[in-house]
């Protein structure tokens, strides 16, 4: 029963990210909704371990909280370097990449 | 003998110096040839006790060896090559010493000396050869000097074609000679002038025969006999020493010499054919030169009629008496040219009709000429009579036809000889006579030395000195004693010549009876014309030829041109077309390739913002689709 409800947390969570990232211009920002997305899906890791009881999906976890520390370092890394060469921090200002 | 390179060497040396320095040399460049010209003449005198003693003396190097035969090339002196020698040199000496005077005007005057020098080494050359390719390389030589100094005054364009006429007819000759030499070198193998003899024993009568006629036919061209004899009148248009050295004394003795020197080779049938036209060219020529009015021109037909005798002396197998013509007929005919040259240099006119009475004017030059009418006549006891007489009696011996032919010749000789010397020399002087002058001491003092050796020189063949020209050229066997009934006959013939020469050409007196006269209207007309030769060969030969040469002219343009256009501008049409297709098929074909990868691309190009908003949009919307996707099928 009460699964459903982590599992709702978790849905709402990751949602929340996803609009978040679509929708903030602010690179910083857009971190944060990634940050939101990672913990939606370690939250849902750690509910199915205590369900299965799976130690295996709690590891997981861990390593997805790693990896939100890693992605923290190199995304703002990045932003860092866009905001001296571009003077800007807008995600939608920077288009190097326009074809 | 070695040193036997010397006598061509001297004169080539200085022909080489002059021709490159003669600016700078100046008039000292006379002095040069005269020095060289001499010194070749006492190196000559110095060989004679060595000829005289019967000895072939010379030298040769191999140049090129081969399995077949070993290619020499050296100079030899035998007695015929010796007194040829002495000819050449006495007299080029002489004539050069003469061209003194004569071309001192002349803005090329080293270039003169510098032609003269080097016909002479070639003349030398030529007569010392002791192989054929020497020979022929000299003979050439030669040609190419006459042609140089006919063409001397090339600013006059007759001067101009004289030359070329003199140099292609004597070409003709040249062909046919080169092709003797080249048989003579397939069937024998040997082209040494010294072992003709053993040459002969070897080869089938034949192909002597064959070889001999073009051996021969050289000589036609080179000695101005019957059918190639038109060159020389017109080479009359070079200067006057010029013609009497090389018209009239050395080169055109040349084609004598050869037919002298390869006389073992000759077969009595070729000796025929060398009678023939012999004979026919003295005769021909000396009626000519009864008719002609310019000085010059009857010398030269002169010279062709006396080449005629000689080669008719030949062709009786009397080589020695027509190598002695050679060299009686060459100081006398050297003086005659010189002494016409010295009329010229005094009057400037060399037609008969202003020259008259000049014996009051110019008495060297009129007692020098005299003496070498009368001995080129053939009056008796001058240089002219022993070598004529000779001929004249070994005509005898052969053949009756021959002999009376030849003393027709000799009476012609004696008329026209005298006819010009009377017109120049007696009557009442005319305008320009009266303005002559003696010519200047440089150019009588050879008249006068060359008069000594016309009136004397024949004396070295005449029994008095108990023939010692013809034991120099190795014939010991010959007729003691004088003919009386000779000297009669030569007597009577120049007498009868003298007379002819006085009523006909000095005082116009008509002697043929008036039913006659039409006829000899008619003789005199084409003796006249020359009997029409010169347009006999233009309209039979230089005309069709001249027709040819248009009508390939024609075709080259026409066809050949047409055929070569019409491919140039196919090609061009083609180009064009190609160019076209290039341009319309290829060239859209390929632009369009990128032009539609370029559209293409713009379509993507919609998506690729570079904003990371609207990737992240399509990531989430393509995994919800995928995992709509995902329910819906389970």
């Amino acid at each position: 029963m009460t699964l459903r409800w982590f599992l709702l947390v978790s849905h709402a969570l990751f949602c929340l990210g996803v609009f978040g990232m679509l929708t903030r211009r602010n690179a910083i920002a857009m971190l944060l909704s990634i940050e939101l997305l990672l913990n939606a899906a370690g939250l849902n890791f750690v509910c199915f371990s205590r369900i299965f009881s799976n130690a295996q999906a709690q590891t997981i976890a861990f390593f997805v909280i790693a990896l939100a520390a890693c992605e923290a370092v190199v995304g703002l890394a990045i932003i860092l370097s866009l905001s001296r060469h571009a003077k800007t921090v807008f995600a939608d200002e920077a288009k190097l990449l326009s074809g | 003998m070695i040193a036997l390179l010397f006598i061509p060497g001297v004169p080539l040396i200085t022909a080489v110096l002059l021709l490159l320095f003669g600016r700078r040399i100046g008039k000292a460049s006379a002095w040069l040839t005269v020095l060289a010209l001499a010194s070749t003449f006492f190196m000559t005198i110095a060989l004679s006790d060595l000829v005289f003693a019967g000895n072939r003396i010379g030298f040769s190097w191999v140049w090129l060896s081969q399995a077949s035969a070993n290619w020499t090339l050296g100079l030899s002196v035998d007695g015929l090559s010796w007194v040829m020698l002495v000819v050449v040199t006495s007299i080029g000496t002489l004539i050069a010493l003469y061209s003194i005077g004569y071309m001192h005007h002349d803005p090329r005057f080293s270039r003169f000396f510098a032609y003269l020098s080097l016909f002479c080494a070639s003349m030398l050359g030529l007569v010392m050869a002791d192989h054929f390719l020497l020979l022929y390389a000299c003979w050439e030589l030669v040609g190419l000097c006459s042609y140089l100094l006919i063409s001397f005054w090339f600013e006059k364009s007759a001067a101009a074609e004289a030359g070329r006429k003199a140099f292609l007819t004597t070409r003709i000759g040249d062909t046919g000679m080169l092709l003797g030499i080249l048989i003579l070198f397939w069937s024998s193998g040997s082209l040494q002038l010294g072992n003709l003899a053993q040459v002969r024993q070897t080869l089938d009568p034949h192909v002597l025969t064959l070889i001999s006629a073009l051996l021969f036919f050289g000589a036609i061209g080179k000695s101005a006999q019957v059918p190639l004899h038109i060159w020389l009148p017109d080479a009359m248009e070079g200067p006057t020493p010029v013609s009497a050295l090389i018209h009239a004394a050395t080169m055109v003795a040349a084609g004598v010499y050869l037919v002298a020197r390869t006389f073992p080779l000759f077969t009595p049938e070729s000796l025929n054919l060398v009678l023939g036209i012999g004979l026919a060219t003295h005769l021909f020529a000396a009626t000519i030169a009864l008719t002609m009015t310019d000085i010059k021109r009857v010398l030269a037909y002169s010279t062709i009629s006396q080449l005629g005798l000689m080669m008719t002396a030949l062709g009786l197998k009397a080589m020695p008496l027509a190598l002695f013509h050679l060299c009686m007929h060459a100081f006398c005919k050297a003086l005659l040219f010189l002494g016409a040259g010295s009329v010229i240099h005094g009057t400037h006119q060399q037609e008969l009709e202003h020259l008259r009475g000049l014996r009051h004017f110019m008495p060297l030059t009129w007692i020098t000429f005299l003496i070498a009418v009368l001995s080129l006549s053939g009056a008796p006891f001058l240089s002219g009579f022993w070598s004529k007489d000779a001929i004249l009696l070994q005509a005898q011996h052969t053949m009756s036809w021959v002999f009376w032919s030849l003393v027709l010749g000799a009476l012609l000789t004696a008329t026209y000889l005298l006819r010009l010397y009377l017109r120049c020399f007696h009557g009442s002087p005319s305008s320009d006579a009266k303005h002559a002058h003696e010519s200047p001491a440089i150019m009588t003092a050879p008249l006068v030395l060359l008069a000594i050796f016309a009136a004397g020189i024949g004396l070295v063949g005449s029994p008095w000195m108990h023939h010692l020209f013809f034991r120099i050229i190795g014939v010991h066997e010959m007729h003691e004693g004088i003919e009386i009934g000779m000297v009669a006959l030569s007597a009577a013939l120049v007498l009868g010549g003298f007379w002819l020469a006085w009523q006909v050409g000095f005082r116009r007196r008509q002697l043929l009876p008036a039913s006659l006269r039409p006829i000899g209207q008619w003789l005199y007309q084409a003796a006249f014309h020359k009997y029409y030769v010169d347009e006999f060969y233009d309209k039979a030969i230089l005309q069709p030829f001249y027709a040819a040469t248009r009508a390939f002219s024609r075709f080259d343009q026409k066809v050949v041109d047409g055929a070569v256009n019409a491919a140039g501008s196919g090609t061009w049409r083609l180009g064009q077309w190609k160019e076209r297709f290039d341009r319309l098929i290829v060239d859209r074909a390929v632009n369009g390739v990128a032009t539609a990868t370029r559209n293409l691309g713009l379509l993507p190009r919609l998506i690729q913002t570079g904003i990371v908003h609207p990737y992240l949009l399509m990531i989430v919307v393509a995994i919800v689709a995928l995992a709509v996707g995902v329910i819906a099928s389970q």
